[in-house]
Formats: C-alpha cells, sequence, structure tokens
C-alpha cells in the first residue's frame, strides 16, 4: 500500500511538473496572467470602486459573488460541526 | 424581477437555510415545512428558467453587473436548465418524503438535518447554473462539505465511512483547482466563454494536456469512476435514508455534467475528441464501470450497498456514451443523466421505505414485502425494470439510444457490456422481488386470523406518495421521451 | 541552464510539497496524520497560486499608491509596478475553504473517537469486524 501510494504521489508529481514546463517564467511581467484580465482591474478600480485596495474591490466588488460562496462555506461548516457534534440530553 | 430568476434559483435555498436553524429555536417542527416551501419555490424558479431557455435561448446573467470575464457570469443553456429543474425537482420530492424517516433515524437532529440539506441543495445548484470556473469550485466544496455532515449521522460506521470519502472527495476538489490553475497560468481568465476563445491558439501546450488530465481526473474522484469509487458503496449505504435518497441520485450526476461541460463548452469537441484519446480512454473506463459494477452488486447481500453498485454501473453508461462521441450516443448519454437520477431516487425512496419499516436495509429481510406494503414494492418494480431497461420506463429509451451510439460508433465491447448489464440486473432484481414474495413467518406473526393471511402494514402517506410519483414521472419520461428529446436535449448536444 | 531553473524553480518546489502532503493523506494509517497531509496538500495549491502573482523587476503588494490624487488629476495606473491582484483574491477564498474542510474533518475524527476510542484505521477497522 506504502509503495502504492509513493508511486502514485510520484506519478502525479512528475505530471505536475511536465505540465510546468510550458508555463510563462516565473515573475514573466507579460504572461497571460498578467496581462489578460488584471490590468483592467489595476486601472479601473479607482473609477469603478473607489478603492485603492484593488484585492478588496475584486473581493467585494468584481467577483464578489465568489465571497459570498466563501461565507457560505463557513456558515455549512458551522452547521455540519453542529449537526454532527451535538449531544442530546441525555433523557 | 423576472430577469433576476437565475440568481433566485440559488439566493431562495441559500437563504432559508440561514433561516432554518431560527425556525429550530422556535419550533422543531417547523423546519420540515420551511425546507418544503423553499424548495418549492425554487422548483418554480428553475422552471421559470427552463422555460425561458426554450423560449428565447442561451440566458447570460451577469452577477453585480460586471461584463465578463472580469466579473461572474451565469450562462443557461438547454444542458443547464434540464440539470436545475432535475435537481430542484429531486430534492423537493425527497425533502417531502424526508419528514417520517428524519424523525425516526435522527430524532434530535432535524433543525440542523434540514438546515445542511438545503445548503446541500444551494451547492448542487450553484455548481449547474454557473459559467466560471471558479465559482464552480466554491460551490462544490459547499456541496462536499455539507454532503459529508449529511452522510456522517448515519448509522454505526458511517463516520469511518465519512472520513474516507472526504479523504477521496478533497484529492477529487483539489485535482480540479490545480487544473483550473494550470488553465489561468495559460490562459489568464477563468471564465468557461473565454477560455474556450483563448484555447485553441494553445492546443500544443504542455500546461493545458495537464490541465485537462487534472480536471477530468479530480472529476473522476467526485463522480465515483471505476477504479476510484471506493468511496461510495460504504458512504451512501450507511447514509439516513434521506440523505442516499438526496445524494445517490444527483452528486455523480452534477460532477457527470462538469465532465460534459469541461470537455465541450471550455475544450472544443475538436480538442477532446480528435487530438487527444481522452474519449477512446473514456469508453473503456465506462465499460471497465459498467462490468465492475454489475459483478460487485450482484455480490452484495445488503440492499443498498447492491444499489450503490448500481449506480457505479449507471456511471459507466454515461461516461461511456459521451465517450463514443457521435451524436446519437451523447443524446442518450444526457438522456440517460435525467433517466439514472430519476430511477435512483425511486429505488433509494423505497430503500428508505423499508429501513421505516423494518429497520433494516437486508435484502434477507424483505419477506413477504410484496403483500405487506404493495404500492412501495410496486414503486420498485417500476425502477427495477427502468434499470433492467423495459420499456415504456425510461431507461429503456437511453439505454436504446446508447446502444445505437455503440453500433455507429463500432465499439463491440461496449456494446457487449450494455447488454450483458441489463441481464446482470435482471438477475440482480429478480432475486430481490422473488424473496419479497415468499412469506415466512417467523416473527410475530398476526394473532387475529391464526391463518397465513398478512396485513397490508403499508408506509406513512408522506413517505409513500413522493415514492409513487417518482415511479409515475418514470413512466411518464419514458411515455414522452420524444418529446424531452427534440425540444430540449437535441440543442444540448455540442456540435461534433 | 541557470536561467532554466531561475524560472522554474517555484512551481517545482511546490509540486514537491503537495506531493508530500499527498503521499501523506494515501499512506498515513492515522487519521490526524491523514488530515494533516490534507492541510499540507491544499496549502501548497495555495502558495502555488499566489506564487504565480509576482512580476519581475519588484512589485509592491496590489494597492494603489496615492490613488485618490492620482485620480483626481487623471494619471494613468503602472501596472508594472503592482502585483497581479487575482491570484490573491482567489486564494482567500480557497484558505477559508481548506480550513472549513479541515474543522469538519476534525469533527468527523471527533465522532470516530467517541464511538472506538482510537484513531488508528487499522484498530478501527478491528474494531467493527469483532462486532
Amino acid at each position: 500500500m506504502r509503495i502504492l501510494s509513493l508511486m502514485t504521489a510520484v506519478l502525479v508529481g512528475a505530471t505536475l511538473i511536465y505540465g510546468s514546463m510550458d508555463m510563462p517564467r516565473w515573475g514573466d511581467p507579460q504572461s497571460p496572467a498578467s496581462s489578460h484580465v488584471s490590468p483592467h482591474y489595476l486601472r479601473h478600480s479607482m473609477e469603478d470602486t473607489a478603492t485603492p485596495n484593488v484585492v478588496t474591490s475584486i473581493l467585494g466588488d468584481y467577483r464578489g459573488y465568489d465571497t459570498l460562496g466563501e461565507t457560505t462555506v463557513i456558515f455549512t461548516a458551522g452547521m455540519a460541526c453542529i449537526l454532527l457534534l451535538r449531544r442530546g440530553r441525555k433523557r | 424581477m423576472t430577469a433576476q430568476i437565475p440568481i433566485l434559483v440559488v439566493v431562495i435555498p441559500l437563504v432559508s437555510s440561514f433561516f432554518c436553524p431560527l425556525m429550530g429555536l422556535w419550533r422543531k417542527g417547523l423546519c420540515y415545512f420551511w425546507a418544503v416551501v423553499a424548495l418549492s419555490l425554487c422548483v418554480l424558479a428553475s422552471f421559470n428558467t427552463l422555460l425561458t431557455v426554450v423560449e428565447t435561448g442561451t440566458i447570460r446573467y451577469r452577477l453585480g453587473g460586471w461584463a465578463p470575464p472580469f466579473g461572474i457570469e451565469y450562462v443557461v443553456d438547454h444542458l443547464n436548465a434540464m440539470m436545475l429543474v432535475l435537481v430542484s425537482v429531486i430534492s423537493l420530492i425527497v425533502a417531502i418524503y424526508s419528514k417520517r424517516s428524519v424523525e425516526q433515524e435522527l430524532p434530535e437532529k432535524i433543525t440542523y438535518f434540514y438546515t445542511v440539506f438545503l445548503l446541500q441543495v444551494t451547492g448542487f445548484l450553484g455548481i449547474v447554473i454557473t459559467g466560471d470556473l471558479f465559482n464552480l469550485y466554491v460551490f462544490l466544496e459547499i456541496g462536499s462539505l455539507a454532503g459529508y455532515a449529511l452522510i456522517a449521522v448515519g448509522e454505526d460506521g458511517a463516520p469511518l465511512a465519512t472520513f474516507r470519502y472526504i479523504v477521496m472527495g478533497t484529492i477529487g476538489a483539489c485535482f480540479y483547482l490545480l487544473g483550473v490553475g494550470y488553465i489561468y497560468i495559460s490562459t489568464g481568465s477563468l471564465n468557461m466563454a473565454d477560455v474556450q476563445q483563448l484555447l485553441p491558439q494553445l492546443y500544443d501546450s504542455k500546461v493545458i494536456l495537464t490541465a485537462v488530465a487534472f480536471l477530468l481526473a479530480g472529476l473522476a474522484v467526485k463522480m465515483a469512476l471505476f477504479p476510484v469509487h471506493v468511496w461510495l458503496p460504504d458512504a451512501y449505504a450507511k447514509a439516513p435514508s434521506a440523505t442516499s435518497a438526496l445524494l445517490a441520485p444527483l452528486m455523480t450526476k452534477i460532477s457527470l455534467y462538469v465532465m460534459i461541460r469541461v470537455l465541450f463548452s471550455v475544450f472544443e469537441p475538436h480538442l477532446s475528441i480528435e487530438r487527444l484519446p481522452i474519449t477512446d480512454i473514456m469508453v473503456w473506463a465506462g465499460f471497465l464501470a459498467i462490468l465492475g459494477g454489475a459483478v460487485m452488486a450482484l455480490a452484495q447481500t445488503d440492499f443498498k450497498r447492491m444499489l450503490c453498485y448500481v449506480v457505479v454501473a449507471e456511471v459507466g453508461y454515461i461516461v461511456g456514451g459521451v465517450g463514443l462521441a457521435n451524436a446519437i450516443a451523447i443524446k442518450g448519454a444526457i438522456l440517460h443523466i435525467l433517466n439514472d437520477a430519476v430511477m435512483t431516487a425511486g429505488l433509494f425512496a423505497v430503500a428508505g421505505i423499508v429501513m421505516y419499516k423494518t429497520k433494516s436495509h437486508n435484502i434477507s429481510d424483505f419477506h413477504g414485502l410484496f403483500k405487506k406494503m404493495p404500492f412501495t414494492m410496486a414503486t420498485f418494480v417500476v425502477g427495477a425494470l427502468s434499470i433492467i431497461g423495459v420499456p415504456p420506463t425510461c431507461g429503456f429509451f437511453s439505454k436504446w439510444y446508447l446502444i445505437h451510439g455503440a453500433v455507429i460508433a463500432k465499439h463491440w465491447a461496449f456494446l457487449g457490456a450494455l447488454l450483458l448489464s441489463s441481464l446482470i440486473s435482471v438477475v440482480l432484481f429478480f432475486r430481490v422481488i422473488e424473496i419479497g414474495f415468499v412469506f415466512q413467518p417467523s416473527h410475530e406473526g398476526d394473532t387475529h386470523s391464526g391463518g397465513h393471511t398478512v396485513t397490508m402494514d403499508e408506509a406513512p402517506a408522506s413517505m409513500l406518495v413522493p415514492t409513487v410519483v417518482i415511479a409515475m414521472a418514470i413512466i411518464l419520461i419514458g411515455l414522452y421521451n420524444q418529446t424531452i428529446l427534440s425540444n430540449l436535449i437535441t440543442f444540448a448536444v455540442p456540435k461534433l | 541552464m541557470f536561467e532554466f531553473i531561475v524560472g522554474y524553480y517555484n512551481y517545482w518546489m511546490y509540486v514537491g510539497l503537495m506531493m508530500i502532503g499527498f503521499y501523506a493523506m494515501m499512506a498515513k494509517r492515522n487519521l490526524m496524520k491523514k488530515i494533516i497531509g490534507m492541510n499540507i496538500f491544499q496549502s501548497a495549491i495555495i502558495l502555488f497560486y499566489v506564487s504565480t502573482s509576482v512580476k519581475k523587476g519588484g512589485v509592491t503588494v496590489p494597492i494603489l499608491e496615492h490613488a485618490h490624487e492620482a485620480h483626481e488629476a487623471h494619471h494613468a495606473v503602472d501596472i508594472m509596478q503592482y502585483a497581479n491582484p487575482l491570484p490573491h483574491v482567489l486564494m482567500l477564498t480557497a484558505i477559508v475553504v481548506m480550513v472549513a474542510t479541515l474543522g469538519v474533518a476534525v469533527a468527523i475524527c471527533i465522532m470516530i473517537h467517541r464511538r472506538y476510542h482510537t484513531l488508528e484505521e487499522d484498530e478501527i477497522i478491528t474494531s467493527i469486524k469483532r462486532g
């Protein structure tokens, strides 16, 4: 079982590293991730949301729905823990 | 107002789950009715969405008014709309059905059970309706966490089964997140439609290859594709009856829907079918799943575990059908998603009723049930015929399209697996039906007549009526399958 | 050769970390060690994403400096000065998801411990088989 797990982990790691061969170099300013959607957020954050903190403006405004989802995840985990752990009163 | 209906489909269960604990503090019995009311409104909203999509085409709803790819977008096309209606209707039916079962199995946990139930439905609906890759991950996790809790409050042995499910489910979700990460690093966008436009020039990139591999591997764990299905039998067999009736039909089908979306709406059919051998691998994976599921089901003595292996085999049908990559097979696969969800819901509902009445879900405890609970067992027979594939039940028609697609693709191994699994299903279900007809007066018996007459001890109406409704739906979907195909599914099949 | 390594070593490091966590999730017998492995795996994914947000030549956090004055005067924002904000945002959500999953997993461990008084998988399975 341990050998199988080790082989699986090495295989998955090798696949991930193989996949990273074609990635943009670390820190490349012209990479697709830095030049497609992000410049819009940096340039328009002040006029759209009047917030200098761009992470906040994305989190709260542009992608605010993801933040609602994240809040729901916390709520779900809380309700799940109550459902799992709460013991009824011994009658 | 009607323009906001797509978001209401997700928001109604979400907001009502926030109020459910408050309802429970006031009066415990209210939670059930609150959940049923919320899910009924959700069903209305999803039917409205379906009718809008059938009349006017794809709905694109921008959350917060921001244009994609800068904001999140909901894209509802025919496939989506069908899944929305499917998920909300089955959730409503299971919620109505669950009252007595939850009162018997989880008497102190009713409030929080319904809260987490509503959150689970929110997660499912959020996965189905979204057009953004990362938003899908967030709702996938909402659904997963709720599912873990709903399963772990089951019978003895459920917590360990859930722990194994957590480990495998987290691996699946993290592989999905890694795949999304690789797509983001190479394209810079997270919106499905935007990525589809940006990808064609990147098809030679190793990053995209790895992204496809990890997305599909993560989804394979979530949909219990053989051989990573090992979490499913333990988890769904030991879960409470209402939970398995909700999760078993829906969780795997929603992961199958995400797989279809990823293969055909994010990566175009050109990549999935022609450039990479993904679809060939999928047919063989489906072949193994069908045979593995059918054979393992034969070995079970526990009714719910047998049904779980039937679910594993059904996932094999759909994966193989999509893998055959011709229009008829994909039509059959999408129709089978609809049919299988309804059939599985019906069968697990029957298992829940048997559990409620006889406190056990062992096949050997099915003695004499045909006389004691005729309506329940009639539903069971309808569900069994549908899994075997007997007209006019819906299972026959989707199997027919899958067989036709296998013949067109000349994939004889998959065709053989389809036919063999129908035979094995006959053996499987007739074994249960045979035991059900034999009555052994080994227990209390009846004191009145002293003979061998059995009093009819049918399930309570709140459990029986939803089950019978599902049985009628199985037959109606079969009779009206041409209408469903021509109005909905033909538009849902991608252009190949 | 050296440039090749410098260009990719962050990805390799985080993949190595991920695989340590992945191996722990699968191979360890103690339930808490599996949970710790899960945590390592998810944390490594988060670090992997965040590492892609940096730009060469020295960037600062994506909080616009002197933003209000620049906005009044209609100066353009120099995007080369700031790190890419989007991975940070996505990973804030992923961190929350990771913590929530950790919470539910540990709650289930508590349930298992209440019932079987052990957290070793072998002992639990033996205890179930004994009935």
